[in-house]
């Protein structure tokens, strides 16, 4: 029985059976990494092109993996910068700002179809929406997806003390906003 | 607490059914078929520092050959020149010539009965009498 941890048994199977690691990375990361993604360009048809994109990536640069990092702090970085790219693209083009959820959602034929939240939710979704980009993202990893702030350090390439401050400003804004509501 | 934490059910968001499967098969396809071509790559950059060690001792090997090719004597001046080693007294006599002939005789002390005959008289007699250059030579 192998005492390695699933991680390093896919990166064991990475230089061993590049084929066969790589479609147990896709299996175990892409759910997480859909849900990251999402979150932060909020359209299912964008998250499902910036997953793609995010594999295609990680798979063209898989040579230059260093075994010393995780996979899993290494996708996150490949994600979120997808996740930024599209956003900025999104912004170049659309006519309807990702400031409030309901319009964003309305601006696309299948945005409202992949979208259940109560009124609750649409406000929380809403006060995340007006946070500074790194911010939504510093909140979205440690509030949805529970990450340490020493992971969220290398995914960010940003000090833990500085994200530690990212995430108390983004919850007192929050906490603003839903209360002026 | 935190107000956000009483909203309860934190994802709004959906996605079809299967999604998550599907979007792994379209994702491992689409990399599979790129498989050769990053292969391709990765086995040139594992190799690559042995490649150009080989490279390097390869050029080195051509230079250094071509080099005592170009500096040392060819085959046939080697030959020859071992050939001639083998018979110096042989070539010696090739050297010989009139004029050094006379200056060697030149340098001989006379003796009383030829102190009147000049060098090249000598050996101009010695010749009509058919003795050969060498022997008049070794004489002198």
């Amino acid at each position: 029985m192998s005492s390695l941890r699933p991680e390093e048994n896919i990166t064991e199977l990475l230089r061993k059976d590049l084929n066969r690691g790589f479609r147990l990375l896709v299996e175990k990361y892409s759910s997480k990494l859909y849900w990251h993604i999402r979150r932060l360009v909020i359209l299912h048809e964008d998250a499902d092109d910036a997953l793609q994109n995010t594999f295609i990536n990680a798979w063209k640069s898989i040579d230059g993996f260093r075994s010393e990092s995780s996979l899993y702090t290494w996708l996150y970085t490949i994600a979120t910068n997808e996740a930024l790219a599209l956003i900025n693209k999104r912004k170049k083009n659309a006519t309807v700002p990702l400031d409030d959820l309901e319009s964003f959602l309305a601006s696309s034929p299948e945005g409202s179809t992949w979208f259940d939240g109560d009124e609750a939710q649409v406000k929380l979704q809403n006060a995340i929406l007006q946070l500074p980009e790194k911010q939504r993202i510093v909140f979205n990893l440690k509030y949805f997806d529970e990450m340490k702030y020493e992971e969220m350090s290398k995914v960010l390439k940003t000090s833990e003390g500085a994200l530690k401050a990212s995430y108390h400003h983004a919850v007192k804004k929050i906490e603003k906003i839903l209360g002026e509501d | 607490m935190k107000k956000f934490e009483n909203i309860p059910g934190n994802n709004p968001f959906k996605v079809p059914d299967n999604y998550f499967e599907e979007a792994s098969r379209k994702i491992v396809t689409a990399t599979a078929g790129s498989d050769n071509e990053i292969r391709k790559i990765g086995f040139f950059r594992r190799f690559r520092p042995y490649i150009l060690v080989a490279a390097s001792v390869t050029g080195f090997i051509l230079i250094s050959y071509t080099a005592l090719r170009l500096l040392s004597p060819s085959r046939s001046e080697r030959i020859l020149s071992e050939m001639v080693a083998d018979q110096p007294e042989a070539s010696l006599l090739y050297e010989l010539d009139m004029f050094s002939l006379e200056e060697s005789a030149a340098a001989i002390t006379f003796t009383e009965d030829n102190s009147g005959a000049d060098a090249s008289e000598i050996i101009d007699y010695l010749l009509s009498e058919n003795i050969e250059i060498s022997e008049i030579y070794e004489k002198l």
